[in-house]
């Protein structure tokens, strides 16, 4: 994802603005990190590329 | 096709979004495979915009392999795709690339969206609403539909209708429908069936959106929908598009 996304990504549960820790970048495009709800403190993955921002209680559903 | 709703199996989550999740990641790359090309509905909405007003901010909610999120961007939007499965954003990812379209990626779940109030010009939400259930989660994913639309932007929903060839069923019905996978091996997917009269009491029961057309094409509900709060309307006769 482009850094440029955080102006209007939100946690899904509160809607409060996120924080951005950036593990891997390729160039401008974060590879891995996180965004933390600046609000409840949810920790939301960036996963090759694309933020999962799934409410957490459907996190975990992906298939086998 | 039975007007009965059919009993969902005993091992699918209550939270039904969750199973739409494992369903497509389970399909996504034989479905994506599948869907080259966009709607023409959706071609013509977002068309007219672009030859009129501009597209701007837009939105591909439920993008699945990201064929409507191309469409938006190299019609001149600055698009985001939005789906709840990985293994479908993954195919639009790999479309993006052979493609070379710029647009975001996105997971996120249809009645929970991970966006700002009034951040989106216009929305596709296309072939997304019927997969959610219960009926409260797709009367929040409305309402969340007319938050993330800035005053007056527009929106095109779309949903599979009664008035499809396949159905014989006159009223809004839930049923799953098999996917079959190159082996022969077959998924469900949920569907609720819209009949066009309730779709058109979903969107008029949202406090947050008003539609401005509603129609039936291609065995599709369809509706270009702005929100309450915007006074003014396209200049541009908005039953022309579907």
């Amino acid at each position: 994802m482009k850094e440029s996304l955080m102006d209007i990504l939100c946690c899904p549960v509160d809607k409060h603005d996120l924080e951005l820790t950036v593990d891997t970048k390729d160039d401008e495009e974060i590879i891995e990190g996180t965004l933390t709800c600046t609000e409840c403190g949810e920790a939301y993955p960036i996963e090759d590329g694309i933020p999962n921002l799934l409410p957490p209680d459907m996190r975990d559903e992906a298939a086998a | 096709m039975s007007e009965e709703p059919s009993s969902p199996p005993a091992n699918t989550p209550d939270r039904a979004a969750g199973s739409v999740q494992a369903v497509y990641d389970r399909i996504a790359d034989h479905f994506a495979s599948t869907r080259a090309y966009a709607w023409p509905e959706v071609e013509s909405f977002v068309t007219t915009i672009a030859d009129n007003e501009g597209l701007g901010r837009a939105l591909d909610l439920g993008c699945g392999n990201g064929r409507h999120t191309e469409l938006l961007a190299e019609h001149g939007a600055d698009a985001i795709g939005v789906d709840v499965s990985r293994g479908l954003l993954s195919t639009a990812a790999t479309r993006q690339r052979d493609h070379g379209f710029a647009a975001g990626l996105v997971q996120g779940d249809a009645a929970t969206l991970p966006f700002a109030d009034a951040t989106f010009d216009q929305i596709v939400y296309v072939a997304t609403l019927h997969h959610l259930r219960p009926e409260a989660t797709r009367r929040q994913s409305l309402a969340e539909l007319g938050r993330l639309l800035r005053p007056g932007g527009l929106a095109l929903v779309s949903a599979w209708s009664t008035a499809h060839d396949r159905f014989d069923a006159e009223r809004s019905f839930d049923t799953t429908v098999e996917w079959t996978l190159p082996g022969g091996e077959t998924v469900d997917r949920y569907y609720h069936i819209y009949d066009p009269d309730a779709f058109r009491a979903a969107l008029n029961a949202s406090d947050t959106i008003e539609p401005l057309v509603v129609a039936v094409s291609s065995g599709n509900c369809y509706a270009i929908v702005t929100t309450t709060d915007g006074d003014a309307t396209p200049d541009w006769p908005v039953e022309s598009v579907l």
